[in-house]
């Protein structure tokens, strides 16, 4: 998993802005991955992940700031990015009467070059429920389907949003298993669970408040804050509770 | 770093293909949908069919025609496309925006848009279907005549439909829910309507109404349609109705609508 510290950049995002209605959501972050690696964007609620994910993957565009994927830009070059990049949104659904197969079979005529329906399906461990429609699948089932989707066209970088959120133990379990499996792309995994990013990730950015405080791997992060726990050196960078935060919703 | 080659290419011809089977599949599974499009036009014919054909009334100057063929068949012609693209069309438009489908779908190389054409052809297809079962039982059960302008009547359907798309589009344009949708959907549909005939001769309504119905889309395709039956040119200001609620829609829906 991983890389080197050499190797080219696979994202890069350059003081990027983001304000909505004189609201900042995201203010001035710099952020590069490298192509083979596994990057956490850790962050409570409100932070401003969703919407650096969002003008990474080409939905929103920045106020200030450049992006670059592969040296492309999202907005500039769409649908050259949209055949590279594979994203796994959070709260985006899909078509709820259609079945696991039938999605994977839409979604991979989109592309050039795309996984066979039954590898894709295999991939996430969902053979079984091929016939089973999006709307009767678990949640965890759904979100392995989605995660099917945003590998299905074998795309150079992945961002996954939420990966886990709402999951139980197991089914969290099964999804790291397939990110784990993902050795020649680069990942992007935002999130606020910290076991998921410490088990997953080279390298950390911790954002609050729209900005990044802190970035590195996760047991650099540990060492520098001098806490022998992600979520003790989070606490201690950001003065908030990741659980606190959770629960408050 | 590293400018990647990438070769540009759009979705094939395949992904149109089972974007519109996907669609024809959702429609299939969940057909309660299409119920009321279909059934409320056969409804209102029957209905009046049976009250009109103790009448036997002709038309005057055109022997073989009845007025059912001349007033209701059209009114319920009308009924069927208006339904569907303006009740149904947005409204699973808007599910689609409020779930994220359309979003999901923005950050794949297929256009959003693709779902838009998708749709338009499967409910013109629903619209086929709807006007085939119409017209079949009028001619059962009313002896129906066809219009004595086969090609032309097909021309008014196919303006009629573009028009009531536009329209479709204005209300998926500026709802901001399923349910503002299906709200402002059925606003304007029975608004076009009753002032176009759906509960009755134009005429019985006060002229000013009469004259403002006659203008909106609804009533214009009604008057479009008899004037083929009657084997009558179409008057232009029925062309300029459904030409101009055609272009206010494209214009609307450019401005305002959003995929999420």
């Amino acid at each position: 998993m991983a890389s080197a510290t050499t190797a080219p950049l696979a994202i890069d995002a350059r003081h990027l802005v983001k304000r909505y209605r004189g609201k900042t959501a995201v203010d001035g972050i710099d952020l590069q991955v490298r192509e083979g690696e596994t990057f956490g964007l850790l962050g409570t609620n409100g932070a401003g992940k969703t919407t650096t994910v969002e003008m990474l993957a080409g939905l929103r565009r920045p106020t200030t700031g450049s992006v670059r994927v592969l040296g492309l830009s999202p907005f500039g070059d769409r649908t050259k990015v949209r055949q590279v990049l594979g994203v796994q949104l959070q709260q985006a659904k899909l078509h709820e009467s259609l079945t696991a197969r039938e999605l994977v079979d839409l979604y991979r005529g989109f592309y050039p070059n795309p996984l066979d329906t039954d590898r894709a399906l295999a991939m996430v461990e969902l053979r079984e429920k091929a016939k089973t429609r999006f709307g009767n699948l678990s949640g965890g089932q759904a979100q392995r389907l989605s995660i099917a989707l945003a590998l299905i066209g074998r795309p150079r970088v992945v961002i996954l949003d939420e990966l886990t959120t709402g999951l139980d133990p197991l089914a969290r379990r099964r999804v790291w298993s397939t990110i784990e499996s993902l050795a020649e792309q680069t990942v992007l995994l935002v999130s606020h669970a910290m076991d998921e990013v410490e088990r997953l990730c080279d390298r950390v950015a911790i954002i609050d408040a729209g900005r990044i405080v802190a970035q590195g791997s996760p047991k650099r992060l540990k060492e520098n804050s001098g806490v022998s726990t992600l979520e003790d050196a989070f606490v201690k960078l950001t003065g908030k509770s990741v659980r606190d935060d959770q629960e408050e919703g | 770093m590293t400018i990647t080659t990438i070769q540009a290419r759009r979705p094939a011809s395949r992904a149109w293909l089972r974007m519109i089977q996907a669609e024809v599949k959702m429609v299939a599974r969940t057909p309660v949908g299409v119920l009321l499009p279909l059934a409320l036009p056969l409804l209102l014919l029957v209905m009046n069919g049976i009250s009109l054909a103790d009448s036997e009334a002709g038309v005057p100057g055109h022997p073989g025609l009845t007025v059912l063929d001349v007033h209701l068949v059209p009114v319920v012609l009308t009924l069927v496309v208006t339904m569907i693209a303006v009740m149904n069309f947005p409204s699973f438009l808007a599910t689609y925006r409020k779930t994220g489908v359309l979003r999901r779908l923005a950050v794949t190389p297929a256009s959003p848009a693709m779902v838009l054409v998708a749709q338009m052809v499967v409910s013109f297809v629903q619209v086929l279907i709807g006007l085939a079962i119409a017209f079949a039982v009028g001619v059962l059960l009313f002896d129906v005549n066809p219009p004595t302008d086969v090609p032309m009547s097909a021309l008014v359907l196919l303006a009629c439909a573009v028009a009531m798309y536009s329209v479709g589009m204005i209300v998926a344009s500026i709802s901001p829910s399923p349910n503002a949708a299906s709200a402002f959907g059925l606003v304007a549909f029975f608004g076009m309507a009753a002032l176009g005939g759906m509960f009755g001769h134009v005429e019985n309504l006060p002229e000013p109404l009469a004259e403002i119905g006659s203008r909106l889309p609804f009533g214009a395709a009604v008057e479009a349609f008899q004037s083929t039956w009657l084997g009558q040119p179409v008057a232009w200001e029925n062309w300029a109705s459904l030409g101009i609620t055609t272009i206010l829609g494209i214009g609307v829906m450019t401005a305002l609508f959003r995929w999420e």
